[in-house]
């Protein structure tokens, strides 16, 4: 079997009537990759899966597949497998003709046939439920046996098209790791969509974020999270706060300076005049007002909203001027916690923030 | 008790009267007719010697095998003509896909008498399309030949009951149902044969098995075709000799209604725990795709040709209607206008009539459909499923017995303060069609229904709505499409009808349009104006039929973009 | 105008006048209303309902119209609360039916100047239960373009129909669906002998293209062309000839004519408007109605043919129309039920067998034409002989108690009749049948030696 191969999306367009869904969308899929389209509903993430498998409207722009145009080829001949989202397995056929199905369009039958289908099902973990019906299965089990009917055929690219989202909690831990372990086992160039960035974050070697049919930001999920290149990847991967105001430079640095009057000075220059300063509530600090701190810390002083005590963490609501601000303490035994109504200071660290153009 | 007061009372009440209502305009009409079949003729004592003199009569054996024969031949051909209309116009972006199922569903309210003579003048032996074949090749097909006749007449008549019911379900299946399919590796028409098909399956076998029926029960058709060795003409002939109380008319219309019985019975067992609910969370609804320019030309091709055949019976009522004279020749003679001007004054009576009977027994229909589908469906009476039955059971009698059964019945009782028996009042006829009609729009109920999830009522009880409000103000909205398609087959259909109402007709003022058609098409000079009072019929429920179906397809198109847009495409 | 109209016409007028000036109710009057339920087209009917509705204002009649078995069958079923005054229609056994069932009530004619028989046929009921108001004459009828195109020669007599040349080109209605086809196989049978008449019909009926469930099948099929030849009471012929339709028809030389027939129903709601209503049909107005081209039947008055057209058939002078036999009309009546189903179970079910036998017959036949084989003739003269045979003889036909198993009216729980119709005819249609298959057996043999 060839090695995997690459995906390459050239400046694609889609719309429904006069409803634009994706809007110039490049991307480059490494042979291999396990990539995620990440978004939010109506960003037109499934809509750009269906694309590079062939469904939907026609797409402007090109599709290639292991260098090969594939835009105006029928689903039937892209060799493209994927796994819809709620399985759409048939129920009238018992899970081993689901399984079977592609093989014999592709006109595979007799002892071949059958050993590919067992080699998929024990691949799954199925062998024992060949013969049940879909209807008969669990969720997590349909969802293997949609894995194993689309990878029997051997395709060249696997899609997946949020496969977790009909399983519950647990089994979506689990199923997490299998479809790595699969993805791994058959190093297959391996494309799902997903509007849970936990689900990219622990799946996916790179992932490109969508909105409103344009594609945000694309790499790895360390660097999305930590140096999202705007307010939408900031705020969709983790918890942000955002203070919006302008920038003014000087020659050692620049300082920001919000709406209402809190001041943050930085020491590398920012380029752009209007823009925001995104903070992480685990890059945040709180203490007593007066307290000491480090020169680099800047602190904010405010009073504290509510208090979440969650074990390893607290999460505290602060609010600073008109902003309500969150910051993740890490708790080790006996620290002490602050009680709503406290005045506190929050403490920002300027090398752990991000900084943003408007 | 308060509890019981409150889910079941109600419900149980609605199921006696509907259990009533069919026992007195089903049951006991039907009864007093096949009563006569297990009478001894010589001494009036209970036998089943008829049925014995049935089964050693070769002509009854033979008649029972040619019914069965083209019942199972015009499903087949009725099947080939539906699947690629609903096919492509479910599932491809079609100029006019309304228009072509609209189109579809015109052969069903054809009027009687009418359909045969315009099949004859194009179809037969020396009908246009033969004299053509002679003239350009010297042969002659026999389209209309004996069983033939009745097998073409009658697949195009009742094609759309298959069309119908195949293209709901095709609608209902699961778009990734399909793409899954073609993801693997299939299209064209091994998708549709290993994917589509048999995920449409139940719907395919409803319609099938109502087409089996109709045909096997249908009488006008053989009759006007002179075909007399079938099952359900031999019973009529029997019944309706001057003179002869032979029982074996009686004893047919028994067969009839047991085989259809069994027939549709058989089709209930078939499909047991095959109703796929195929339309699954978040795959989103249907997706049509759009052809390419030679599958268009093709598809095109297809679909004209199929129309062009199953339209041919109203193409020869055209010509008919606007024809001078036409006899052995390709086309009238020639044309003109008078015998829409004969008719004109006649006609506004008849029409009034046939809304209002029709209209009346549609809207009838509708609401015992609807509330016999939710009593079935979704209670736990006992016994309910024999409303089902019964009200379902009246699709295998002969619109002839229900008529003599309504007369011998209903004519020693006075209607209060009208002062006329009841089997004379203009209302009977109401009732004799929306009995007749009942199957229809209860199985379009019935679909509707299962498409609605309980979850959605038990939101509405949860919030305080009693079981009346939450069927008024929940189920009954979301049915709304399966509701009114089913008033439109029934209404189509009831406008048509002639076997019950002829018996029951009893003032011209009181007459529906296919009366008038039938006392027109009763002499030489009354075929021109009798087609074209025919084709104000077929235009007017057309009309009809077409209006409701856009409703329902707006309705569609806009839960179809709600989806769409919702569902993250 | 003649003398009688013209007294109804003043009458009306003074009576008119009379209600007018004094708002009361009229002397004998007519009732409001007039049910009239009858097969004839509207033609025929709408003619009528417009000219007596002027001659009597204020009475309106309603024409209910019902094929003649369904109008018997509805006047049966209803009889128990009764809204219908007249039954109007051709086949003068359907009133036979009715009178027996006690559903049909006496009525006098006033009308002076109607003769007893029309043909060979008695106009009125002799117990005067129902009227005859116009004759009607079987015949042929054949559509001129279909026999130019076939090249087929235009008949003359009914044994003309038995040629090879019309295989598969006859039309004809079945004697249990039409009445007035029963009268015309029945007057054949009589004028032909039970065993040779039989032995004709089968031989037309061997050409037969079908056999039409209404008596009006017939003349439609002709017209549209489906078949070429039928078998056809005048007037359907007359009157689609009159509708413009390239049709001829032609009266063979033995035949029978029929009167049509009208009759008050019993217990009828309007008695006065009814008799008024014969009384109207039975008037020269009435009678003069019946010359119009789209209706064209034979008055019963003798003194209405001088307003007659030319080429309009007279059977009150022409002897060659309908007086070839003498119609027994108790021979018929005891039957009637009993040839209908020997009709129907050697012909109309049976006719494809019928139709195969025949056409292999005709083949041998042609085959043997200028040739002598003596065996293939004996063969033949046995097919023949096989298809003409019927399985009882005239004497069992006329046998009260056998015949008594097709009518089966049981008056009394104590009437016994043995036998039953089903069980008859399962046993006649495995003779007829076994016979049909041997003929074409022994016609195809035949042909092979030749």
């Amino acid at each position: 079997m060839k090695g995997p191969v690459s995906v390459k999306i050239e400046d694609v367009h889609v719309a429904f009537g006069h409803t634009r869904v994706l809007t110039g969308v490049n991307l480059d899929i490494e042979p291999g990759e396990f990539f995620a389209f990440l978004g939010p509903s109506g960003s037109g993430k499934s809509t750009l899966l269906r694309a590079i498998a062939g469904f939907g409207p026609m797409p402007g722009g090109r599709i290639l597949i292991d260098g090969q145009n594939v835009t105006g080829l029928p689903p039937w001949k892209r060799n493209v497998g994927m796994v819809f989202q709620s399985y759409a397995l048939w129920p009238h056929m018992t899970v081993r003709k689901n399984v079977a199905f592609g093989l014999e369009e592709r006109r595979v039958d007799g002892k071949e046939l059958r050993r590919r289908v067992d080699a998929a099902l024990d691949l799954v973990g199925l062998a024992e439920f060949a013969d049940r019906r879909p209807a008969q299965l669990s969720g997590g089990q349909q969802q293997r046996v949609a894995l194993a009917r689309t990878v029997v055929v051997e395709p060249r690219v696997l899609l997946l098209d949020e496969p977790l989202s009909n399983l519950d909690a647990n089994l979506r831990v689990q199923m997490r790791r299998d479809i790595l372990d699969l993805q791994r086992k058959l190093s297959l160039t391996t494309i799902f969509v997903t509007h849970d960035q936990e689900e990219a974050n622990t799946m996916s070697d790179r992932m490109a974020v969508l909105n409103d049919g344009v594609i945000q930001q694309v790499g790895a999920p360390v660097t999305l999270y930590d140096r999202p290149s705007n307010l939408f990847v900031a705020d969709f991967l983790g918890t942000a706060n955002v203070l919006k105001g302008h920038f003014t430079s000087d020659d050692g640095g620049s300082r920001f300076m919000d709406e209402t009057g809190i001041e943050i000075t930085l020491d590398k220059k920012v380029e752009h005049e209007h823009g925001a300063v995104v903070l992480r509530p685990q890059n945040l600090t709180i203490q007593s007002p007066g307290a000491a701190h480090a020169t680099r810390i800047i602190p904010l002083s405010g009073t504290v909203q509510y208090v979440e005590f969650l074990g390893s963490i607290v999460r505290y609501a602060v609010q600073v001027e008109p902003h309500v601000i969150l910051i993740d303490e890490s708790h080790r035994q006996g620290d002490r916690v602050f009680q709503k109504g406290e005045s506190v200071e929050v403490g920002v660290d300027t090398n752990y923030l991000t900084t943003l153009a408007q | 008790m308060n509890y019981f007061a409150r889910t079941s009372l109600g419900p149980a009440g609605v199921a006696i009267l509907l259990g009533l209502f069919l026992l007195v305009f089903l049951v006991v009409p039907v009864a007093k007719v096949i009563f006569v079949a297990f009478q001894d003729p010589n001494t009036g004592a209970l036998t089943l010697v008829n049925f014995a003199d049935f089964f050693n009569t070769s002509l009854f054996r033979e008649s029972f095998f040619n019914s069965l024969y083209v019942a199972l031949m015009s499903v087949v051909v009725g099947s080939v003509i539906a699947m690629p209309l609903a096919y492509f116009t479910t599932r491809f972006n079609f100029n006019g896909a309304v228009l072509i199922q609209t189109l579809g569903v015109i052969p069903l309210i054809m009027p009687p008498f009418v359909g045969a003579v315009a099949m004859q003048l194009l179809f037969g032996a020396n009908g246009s399309i033969n004299l053509l074949l002679d003239e350009w090749f010297g042969i002659n097909i026999p389209f209309m030949e004996g069983l033939n006749g009745v097998i073409l007449v009658e697949s195009i008549h009742y094609f759309p009951f298959i069309l119908i019911n195949l293209s709901a379900a095709l609608n209902n299946i699961d778009r990734s149902m399909e793409e899954s399919a073609q993801n693997l590796g299939a299209n064209g028409f091994r998708l549709f044969r290993r994917i589509v098909f048999p995920l449409a399956m139940p719907g395919y076998v409803a319609g099938a098995s109502l087409v089996f029926l109709k045909v096997f029960d249908d009488l006008g058709t053989p009759l006007l075709l002179n075909v007399n060795n079938m099952l359900a003409p031999q019973a009529y002939l029997r019944i309706s000799s001057i003179g002869i109380s032979d029982p074996m008319g009686y004893v047919i219309s028994v067969i009839l209604v047991l085989f259809s019985l069994f027939a549709l019975w058989t089709s209930f067992l078939a499909m047991r725990g095959k109703e796929y609910a195929t339309v699954q969370k978040g795959g989103g609804g249907l997706m049509k795709r759009d052809l390419r320019t030679w599958e268009k030309v093709g598809a095109y091709a297809v679909v004209i040709f199929t129309l062009l055949i199953v339209l041919s019976p109203h193409i020869g009522l055209t010509l008919l209607s606007f024809g001078t004279i036409w006899s052995f020749s390709v086309l009238p003679d020639g044309f003109t206008l008078a015998n829409y001007q004969e008719v004109i004054g006649t006609t506004s009576d008849y029409i009034t009539n046939t809304m209002l009977y029709a209209g009346l027994a549609a809207l009838i229909d509708v609401v015992f459909g609807t509330a016999i589908a939710y009593l079935v469906w979704r209670t736990k009476l006992v016994g309910r499923k024999w409303l089902d039955y019964l009200a379902t059971g009246a699709l295998a009698i002969p619109g002839v017995v229900l008529g003599i059964g309504y007369l011998r019945t209903f004519y020693e009782v006075e209607v209060p303060f009208i002062g006329q028996p009841l089997a004379s009042w203009w209302v009977i006829i109401v009732v004799a069609l929306a009995v007749r009609r009942l199957p229809y729009a209860l199985r379009a109920c019935v679909a509707a229904l299962q498409q609605v999830a309980v979850a959605l009522e038990e939101a509405a009880e949860n919030l305080g709505a009693t079981k009346y409000r939450t069927v008024k103000r929940v189920v009954v909205p979301l049915m709304s499409g399966g509701i009114i398609a089913g008033f439109v087959t029934s209404f189509a259909t009831a406008a048509v009808e002639l076997s019950a109402t002829i018996m029951l007709v009893s003032a011209e003022s009181d007459a529906p349009l296919s009366y008038g058609i039938y006392v027109f098409m009763q002499s030489a000079a009354g075929r021109g104006p009798g087609a074209a009072l025919g084709m104000i019929a077929v235009i007017i429920v057309g009309v009809a039929t077409y209006l409701s179906h856009r409703v329902i397809e707006r309705g569609k198109r806009e839960q179809a973009l709600d989806a769409a847009l919702a569902g993250g495409v | 105008m003649t003398k009688n109209t013209r007294n109804f016409r003043v009458a009306g007028v003074l009576i008119l006048a009379a209600s007018l000036l004094t708002g009361a109710p009229l002397v004998r009057a007519l009732e409001d209303k007039l049910v009239v339920v009858t097969s004839f087209p509207k033609d025929l009917t709408g003619a009528f309902k417009a000219a007596f509705e002027k001659k009597h204002p204020g009475v309106e009649v309603e024409m209910l119209k019902k094929k003649t078995t369904a109008g018997v069958k509805y006047l049966q079923e209803t009889a128990s609360n009764n809204t219908s005054d007249m039954f109007w229609a051709s086949a003068p056994d359907a009133f036979e039916v009715l009178k027996s069932d006690g559903l049909l009530q006496k009525y006098i004619v006033k009308a002076t100047g109607i003769p007893d028989m029309i043909g060979a046929y008695p106009i009125n009921d002799p117990d005067g239960y129902y009227k005859g108001f116009a004759g009607a004459g079987y015949g042929i009828m054949w559509n001129e373009r279909y026999i130019k195109a076939k090249k087929l020669p235009a008949p003359k007599e009914w044994l003309d129909l038995a040629k090879p040349v019309y295989h598969g080109h006859v039309g004809m209605s079945a004697p249990s669906r039409s009445g007035t086809t029963h009268l015309t196989v029945e007057t054949l049978l009589q004028g032909e002998g039970w065993d040779k008449g039989w032995a004709i019909w089968k031989e037309i009926a061997g050409n037969f293209n079908t056999v039409t469930e209404r008596s009006f099948g017939v003349p439609d099929g002709v017209n549209s062309g489906q078949f070429g030849l039928g078998v056809v009471i005048d007037f359907f012929g007359l009157s689609s000839q009159a509708s413009g339709f390239p049709v001829q028809f032609i009266y063979p030389t033995v035949t029978t004519l029929v009167p049509a027939n009208i009759g008050i129903v019993a217990k009828a709601p309007h008695p006065e408007a009814a008799g008024a209503f014969i009384e109207f049909l039975m008037s020269q107005q009435g009678q003069e109605l019946l010359l119009d081209p789209k209706i064209r039947r034979l008055p019963v008055r003798p003194d209405m043919y001088s307003k007659a057209p030319g080429d309009f058939p007279n059977p009150f002078k022409d002897k060659s129309i309908g007086a070839a036999v003498k119609f027994d009309v108790v021979k018929s009546k005891n039957r009637y039920n009993l040839v209908n189903s020997l009709f129907d179970v050697m012909i109309t079910y049976r006719l494809n067998d019928l139709r195969a036998a025949t056409k292999a017959i005709h083949d041998a036949e042609a085959a043997l034409s200028g040739k002598s084989n003596a065996q293939a003739q004996k063969l033949i003269a046995e097919a023949k002989a096989l298809v003409a045979a019927v399985p009882i003889d005239e004497a069992k036909g006329l046998d009260k108690d056998f015949a008594g198993i097709f009518k089966k009216k049981r008056k009394k729980a104590t009437d016994k009749v043995t036998g039953r119709q089903a069980e008859v005819e399962a046993e006649w249609d495995n003779i007829i049948k076994a016979n049909y298959t041997k003929a074409k057996a022994l016609a195809e043999q035949a042909k092979s030696m030749l």
